[in-house]
């Protein structure tokens, strides 16, 4: 395993819709592994294949609940609303505030390419919508209501 | 995505950089905010408040935590009892966070900074806080007085026993509780630049609250602002924020015209610019300190009051400065101490110090007057102070010092109001008390050289162990 270059927006590959993974292959379990390993690396609960230059509907989510891998993820469907701040490995150092459903409803495959069905509330809906976004070639910034804000530290010397 | 900001989880790594290592909780919570300035002010008063507050009742929380834990407090995993304080904290003092929420939100920050296993115990923990807080049996005030206070007001034992001993149990209790209360902000007003009518009138027209200080004339006090760079009498260098016991101590020095000052320990310099106001451009004071990034400090501070007869200058106080021989009409030395008369201000420091580190301290105050004092010229005049309160570092220091040196105690009367003077301001010093004075926690003596007295410093540095049992 391995980490992988985290492609930053202005990259046109982030801008392309993905195509759907068909069958499990040994390189496409190395390609998650990897992935996992990248987004843990970058303190990330987020990744999907397009981001580290991988043209394949495969996401990686973990909000600190344990990881999850989901293959061709389809919503089915959404509702609620939640507001907040949002970010992306893809575009280091900002932010934004991004309006998403409070709850969705996906269908998925696993990393043996079994089916299943998975619902997530709140900050895992969040990063489903996220991640899902980026296999259609979509950044967060679309979304963003108002500017993006800088969440880098300040390096300032303080008194006393 | 990125991981998105958890308020509770930068109050939990707030409070682990204060209580597990040695940082200052003032700078600390500091540059948090300064770091999420991004964020809304609600959340922003959501980390400070939840910060402050469960350093200012630690003990109690931690008394809390025992009576439903089997493990003690200081046995747990750092991260652990951190969570719990701050989780307890919420549960008693913050009455808009739902118990739920308090709960469900511990228990996930404890899984996600890696302790899966210990989810249990502080669902456990919490949640029976949370059903039974108020059956929680506190000492008894009758049977066991001292824990009592301690619990109460969340200060060690062994501080409490000193001042019961020395001030009794009354003040005691006053000194505590008041480390608690809100106090508005004690400001100088610059009367070089403005008038005092002027400065009242600019704070009110922008909505803050001024009240006149008993103590002195020039002192304000104000609440009700925002934020101090915000305040425009700020801006236009009309008033320093300053506590009316560090104007005290310039009014007790109480420089003469042309007189050469000395402020050796001096950042971050308010009592320095002060002098120099006092001499009305006339004399001249030096600045000293020993850090260069302070002395840059104070030199802007005084670039902005546009004050000329002042300097700042990098000099180490434990050093002797041959140079400075007997050249001073008056030294400042205002020392480096425990700090206990500000504990209001910084809550933390009441659980970082101890008697050993209070020995040290003594130590040093010790050495640095025993260099300093030389400064003096004969006939001159050395005033001593401390932000803290107790005899240990106060009193028993002027009694080592008039044993050792050429120097009298002289009365400090005519320099304050009636309502401060008593026995010992005749006698030529005054320890401030917070909950018995509107002031911090604060002592200051006022020394004169005597005029035969020819002694240099004592390199030897012969009796400056401390008394009493200082390991």
């Amino acid at each position: 395993m391995a980490l992988r270059q985290i492609r930053i927006m202005g990259d046109t590959i982030l801008e392309k819709v993905c195509r759907p993974v068909k069958e499990m292959t040994p390189r496409t379990k190395e390609l998650i592994g990897d992935m996992l390993e990248t987004m843990y690396d970058a303190n990330g609960v987020g990744l999907a294949a397009p981001q580290v230059g991988i043209l394949k509907r495969i996401v990686v989510i973990d909000i600190g609940e344990g990881p999850l891998v989901l293959i061709n993820p389809e919503i089915l469907e959404t509702s609620g609303e939640q507001t907040g701040q949002e970010g992306c490995l893809s575009l280091p150092g900002q932010a934004g505030i991004v309006t998403r459903p409070n709850h969705v409803k996906i269908r998925a495959y696993n990393e043996d390419m079994e089916q299943f069905e998975l619902e997530g509330e709140e900050l895992l809906a969040r990063a489903i919508c996220h991640e899902c976004d980026h296999l259609d070639g979509i950044m967060y910034v679309r979304h963003v209501e108002g500017d993006l804000f800088d969440v880098e530290a300040e390096e300032e010397e303080s008194e006393e | 995505m990125t991981k998105p900001v958890n308020l509770r989880e930068i109050i939990l790594e707030t409070l682990m950089e204060i209580t597990e290592e040695e940082a200052y909780s003032h700078i600390v919570i500091r540059n948090v905010l300064e770091k999420y300035q991004y964020l809304e002010k609600r959340d922003r008063a959501f980390i400070s408040r939840t910060t402050e507050g469960t350093l200012e009742h630690m003990i109690q929380l931690d008394y809390i935590i025992e009576q439903f834990s089997n493990v003690p407090v200081y046995n747990m995993k750092p991260l652990i009892r951190n969570l719990l304080r701050m989780s307890v904290y919420q549960l008693k003092y913050m009455d808009s966070v739902p118990d739920s929420a308090v709960c469900n939100e511990a228990v996930r920050l404890a899984q996600r900074k890696g302790f899966y296993n210990l989810k249990g115990f502080v669902n456990g923990v919490l949640r029976n806080i949370a059903r039974r807080l108020y059956q929680v049996q506190y000492p008894d005030p009758a049977q066991e007085p001292l824990h009592y206070l301690s619990v109460k007001y969340s200060f060690p034992i062994w501080m409490l026993d000193k001042w019961v001993a020395q001030f009794g149990y009354e003040v005691t209790e006053k000194i505590c509780r008041e480390s608690h209360m809100e106090r508005g902000t004690t400001v100088r007003c610059n009367l070089e630049k403005a008038s005092k009518e002027e400065i009242i009138a600019s704070l009110k027209s922008q909505n803050i609250m001024v009240s006149q200080h008993p103590y002195l004339d020039y002192a304000l006090v104000i609440s009700g602002y925002n934020y101090m760079k915000a305040v425009t009498a700020f801006r236009k260098g009309w008033i320093t924020v300053q506590d009316v016991s560090s104007m005290l101590v310039t009014e007790v020095a109480a420089p003469n015209w042309g007189d050469y000052c000395l402020d050796v320990c001096a950042a971050p310099g308010g009592k320095s610019l002060h002098l120099a106001d006092k001499l009305m451009g006339s004399g001249y004071v030096e600045a000293r300190d020993i850090s260069e990034y302070k002395v840059k400090l104070m030199q802007s501070n005084i670039e902005r009051t546009g004050a000329i007869n002042i300097r700042a200058v990098v000099r180490d106080a434990t050093i002797y400065d041959p140079e400075s021989h007997q050249r001073a009409d008056i030294v400042l030395a205002d020392l480096p101490c425990s700090g206990l008369g500000v504990i209001g201000r910084k809550q933390d420091i009441k659980y970082k110090m101890s008697e050993k580190k209070q020995g040290d301290i003594i130590r040093l105050q010790r050495k640095i007057l025993n260099i300093v004092q030389d400064y003096v010229r004969p006939g001159g005049v050395l005033v001593f102070s401390t932000c803290t309160i107790g005899a240990d570092e106060n009193q028993y220091n002027v009694k080592w010092f008039l044993e050792n040196y050429p120097f009298r105690l002289e009365s400090i009367d005519s320099y304050i109001c009636d309502e401060l003077k008593s026995r010992t301001t005749q006698g030529g010093f005054l320890q401030l008390l917070p909950g018995i004075h509107q002031s911090d926690g604060f002592f200051f003596a006022r020394f004169r050289r005597l005029e035969d007295a020819g002694t240099r410093y004592d390199e030897t540095m012969r009796n400056v162990e401390p008394e009493g049992a200082y390991l």
